[in-house]
């Protein structure tokens, strides 16, 4: 089976500081996998070149073929979409606008049309306010709008920057739930990138842990919550 | 293959004798021309003045400045009407750049709540204000129609040694003194402490403040320094030109120009100030009969790009990184240390860091701060 | 009363023009986050041109059509190769930028058209009777087609804006780049066009303004004042408002006409002194303006 994503030996950076040290990661079909690290270990600065926004080097493999100009339309026609860290959410536009938005590559009436049904069913609250302008959701809405927003373009991997940040527990939960229908569902893989995971790895398969710009521990979700030192450090218990 | 002097020991006062040398040679030969040459080498000490007076706040603060064509203005007609209505020998108004320091720090202080683009359209009010304000008070400055300063009462003063025929030589001295002045109290600001405050304000405004710099008082006093600068010119050019045409001389199009020779000149360049007033005086003398006489505003708009595209420093910038391939020269090493100092290797002539235009990327996640209105 | 309504008529007519040309300064402002100094010039040099034109024998309304072309081009060409390359480096280096383009292209139409005036032909009827009389008051036929044609082009926009995929993208990079580039929309392609609409929209406004501002001919001069009064009204209306332009320049132009009209013992006109003291009041006291919801500074 051809990975879905292949990032080789990716070196990225900022300015003239370097993050990312050649690191590697594979994300399979349908897969859902965890990438844990601390603050600075360079997770965001992972999903950013992985949704084309950095340059670096290294290489990227969509679906078995290298991509050669690697940029955030060029990926997401690729099928790999960014949930960005913050929402990203375009707070003077409308929820339904936000969502349009998201669907700019297409070019499908009947399909966006069908998607955005599908969306506001999956997320009822955005329903309700779709007319609504997104700046005056709550932190919890404006989430399930960056991430219905990155699904509208029908994405085959999600890259998901820290979707647990600032809220509440139990909206948390709520959101990992509706991400593993969406994945089982959908068969739309994931790559969640978060601080404190202990929800993220329930319901990831496989998860990676980065260190000062390197992955210096892979293995199944199972491995991780049962290791004591990890959990201690990245899950706080 | 460079040759480095470092600063301190004999060869570097060897240097810069050679350079003080050449300095005095050049006013020397231009005091000789004839009274038109002669006289449009002050008009070029004069914008000099104008422009290194622009340095302050543009070039090493970064506030840019569309109106120091106003402090120009204010500084001439400070000078005419003490002249014409108060009876002032004229040389002796030339201190009173203090009423244009005194507005300088008023229009600085916008600046304390808005910066860019706005502080650059605060600045455009000005300049379009002052024509206006010049003809509201026309009991005071002739109104519209201008004011004329009587050459009797331009006499050089008696221990010039000047009659007042030779005014207009009196007025050349006065002007390359003035500049040497003004070049010197500007080297020395820029190298002291605040001048250190100056290029961190520039460069990173919330880096500079979190690092105990007062930005307001630096931001408010240099907008003050500048105008009392430009407003010294500003009286010099009264006295030059005797006749004051606000619409004429001190409109937004001149604010305009002043900024153009800076910046083609060489922002943050000693030197720079004086190309900027070669290139101004000059290059529409030369250019009057081509293009119906617009040429030298078109030559101006693609010089202007060229350096920005190009040569961010200028000519006087440019010029210094490419004579540093040929001579470097280097702080004294036991005195102050490299790290006090925030200069790039100096050439003799300039004073400019290539890399100053602009922030690293890391600025603001350094920071970990948005940046706001401050 | 029909004085004051006549003043209001004419300061609804000017006010509109003023809307028209903030807009262009607006729709620029939204894209960039920057004010396009050289916007009136761009309106001036395509005005050259249909005048050009019209010395050859073309009817002014068709003249204005290549103008409104020549501005696009012009605007698209300048965001695409003068101002996004040192967008990115410094903010004083697009304003510096702006302002080479506000010197060139005014030299070049002297350069090209000689700096005497030209008559420009009037595109509106005009003339002694050509007025409607409303309570009272005249409104000129001309005046209520300005008014007309300027909630025209509003109501376009708007539907524009609000209707279409690309106005959807426009509306998207103006709030947040680097979301809407993650969406697959082409930030730049988006600049281009923003830059290339406001350049059309003032070579358009342009040639309805010349003939209605006294000298009522094109000269070099012509768009100084213009531009000081939009930025007026722009700024009043915040700078990333379409809403804000409408309102700030139909504010500013009837409390002209107003301020000249009754205020006369102060004596000549008053009009460029306010415009100045609108921009110093709003920018020391409310940056963003009655409408605007941008910070002051790009992050």
């Amino acid at each position: 089976m051809t990975a879905l994503l292949e990032a080789d030996s990716i070196v990225a950076g900022y300015g003239g500081a370097t993050v990312l040290h050649g690191l590697s990661v594979t994300i399979d079909p349908h897969e859902v996998v965890v990438v844990l690290g601390a603050n600075g270990a360079g997770k965001s600065t992972l999903l950013a070149t992985l949704s084309g926004q950095l340059p670096f080097t290294g290489s990227i493999r969509v679906n078995g073929e290298t991509v050669s100009k690697v940029r955030p339309d060029v990926m997401l026609r690729k099928g790999v979409s960014l949930v960005p860290q913050g929402r990203g959410t375009l707070t003077a536009l409308s929820v339904m606008d936000n969502l349009l938005v998201g669907a700019s590559t297409r070019r499908d009436k009947a399909g966006i049309q069908q998607d955005l049904e599908r969306w506001f069913s999956v997320f009822p609250r955005l329903d309700e306010r779709k007319d609504q302008v997104a700046g005056t959701l709550s932190g919890g809405e404006q989430q399930m709008l960056a991430i219905a927003r990155a699904l509208m373009s029908r994405p085959e991997l999600l890259l998901c920057d820290e979707v647990s940040l600032g809220l509440a527990p139990v909206i948390v939960q709520g959101l990992f739930e509706t991400l593993r229908e969406i994945n089982q569902e959908s068969g739309t893989a994931l790559l969640l990138v978060e601080q404190n995971a202990e929800l993220a790895l329930e319901i990831a398969s496989r998860v990676y842990l980065l260190e000062v710009g390197e992955v210096t521990a892979s293995g199944s979700a199972e491995q991780f919550r049962n290791d004591d030192s990890i959990r201690a450090a990245y899950l706080g218990y | 293959m460079p040759i480095v002097i470092e600063q301190g020991t004999n060869r570097y006062r060897g240097l810069v004798a050679v350079g003080l040398a050449v300095a005095v040679l050049v006013v020397l030969w231009a005091s000789g021309l004839d009274p038109f040459q002669r006289g449009q080498v002050t008009r070029v000490l004069i914008y000099a003045v104008a422009i290194a007076g622009l340095n302050v706040a543009t070039g090493y603060t970064g506030l840019l400045s569309v109106g120091h064509s106003a402090f120009f203005g204010i500084g001439a007609y400070t000078t005419g009407i003490l002249v014409e209505k108060a009876g002032w020998g004229a040389w002796a108004t030339l201190p009173v750049a203090a009423v244009c320091f005194a507005v300088g720090l008023l229009v600085g202080l916008p600046a304390l709540r808005i910066r860019g683009l706005y502080l650059a359209m605060v600045t455009l009010a000005f300049a379009v204000a002052f024509p206006e304000i010049v003809a509201r008070f026309d009991g005071l400055t002739g109104g519209a129609g201008g004011m004329a300063i009587h050459r009797v009462n331009l006499r050089p003063p008696a221990w010039s040694g000047f009659t007042l025929g030779e005014k207009d030589k009196w007025l050349f001295w006065v002007a390359v003194v003035v500049l040497a002045i003004v070049t010197y109290l500007i080297a020395n600001l820029t190298r002291s402490r605040y001048g250190l405050a100056m290029s961190a304000v520039r460069q990173n405004e919330i880096a500079a403040s979190a690092s105990g710099v007062n930005i307001a008082i630096v931001k408010v006093t240099s907008f003050g320094i500048s105008g009392a600068i430009t407003g010294a010119g500003g009286g010099l050019f009264a006295i030059y030109l005797g006749n004051l045409y606000a619409e004429g001389s001190f409109t937004l199009m001149a604010g305009i120009s002043l900024l153009i020779g800076l910046v083609i000149g060489g922002e943050r360049t000693m030197l720079g100030p004086i190309v900027g007033g070669c290139v101004l005086i000059y290059v529409p003398y030369y250019t009057a009969d081509i293009g119906q006489g617009q040429a030298s505003a078109v030559l101006f708009a693609v010089a202007l790009l060229l350096v920005i595209f190009l040569a961010p420093s200028g000519i006087v910038g440019g010029l210094g990184q490419l004579s540093r391939r040929i001579l470097v020269v280097r702080p004294g090493r036991p005195a102050l240390g490299r790290g006090s100092v925030p200069a790039a290797p100096a050439s003799s002539g300039g004073h400019s860091s290539p890399n100053d235009r602009g922030h690293s990327a890391l600025d603001e996640p350094l920071t970990g701060i948005e940046r706001q209105n401050s | 009363m029909d004085i004051f309504l006549t003043r209001v008529f004419s300061g609804t007519t000017s006010g509109s023009v003023y809307v028209l040309i903030a807009l262009c300064l607006v729709i620029v402002f939204r894209s960039t986050s920057t004010i396009n100094f050289a916007q009136g010039e761009l309106a001036l040099l395509t005005c050259y041109f249909s005048w050009w034109l019209t010395e050859h024998g073309w009817n002014i309304w068709l003249a204005v059509v290549p103008g409104v072309v020549l501005g696009f081009a012009i605007g698209a060409i300048a965001e695409r190769w003068l101002v996004r390359p040192v967008r990115k480096r410094d903010e004083s280096a697009v304003l510096i930028v702006g302002l080479a383009l506000f010197t060139g292209l005014n030299g070049l139409d002297g350069w090209i058209w000689g700096s005497d005036d030209k008559v420009f032909p009037r595109m509106l009827p005009s003339g002694g009777d050509s007025y409607f009389t409303i309570l009272g008051a005249r409104l000129y036929y001309d005046s209520a087609l300005i008014i007309t044609i300027m909630a025209v082009v509003v109501l376009a926009l708007t539907i524009f804006l609000t209707k279409t995929n690309v106005g959807l993208q426009m509306r998207a990079v103006a709030t947040n780049p680097t979301s809407a580039a993650l969406c697959g929309v082409s930030v730049g392609r988006v600049l281009t066009l923003s830059w290339g609409i406001s350049g059309a929209l003032s070579a358009f406004a342009g040639a309805l303004l010349i003939p209605m501002v006294p000298p009522g001919q094109l000269g070099l001069g012509s768009m100084f004042d213009v531009l000081i009064f939009a930025t007026a009204a722009a700024l009043l209306g915040g700078l990333d408002s379409i809403k804000g332009a409408v309102v700030g320049g139909l504010a500013l132009g009837i409390g002209l006409a107003l301020v000249n009209g009754y205020l006369t013992f102060i004596g000549g006109s008053m009009s460029l002194t306010v415009a100045l003291l609108v921009i110093l009041a709003v920018l020391v006291v409310r940056p963003t303006g009655l409408f605007g919801a941008r910070r002051l500074e790009r992050v």
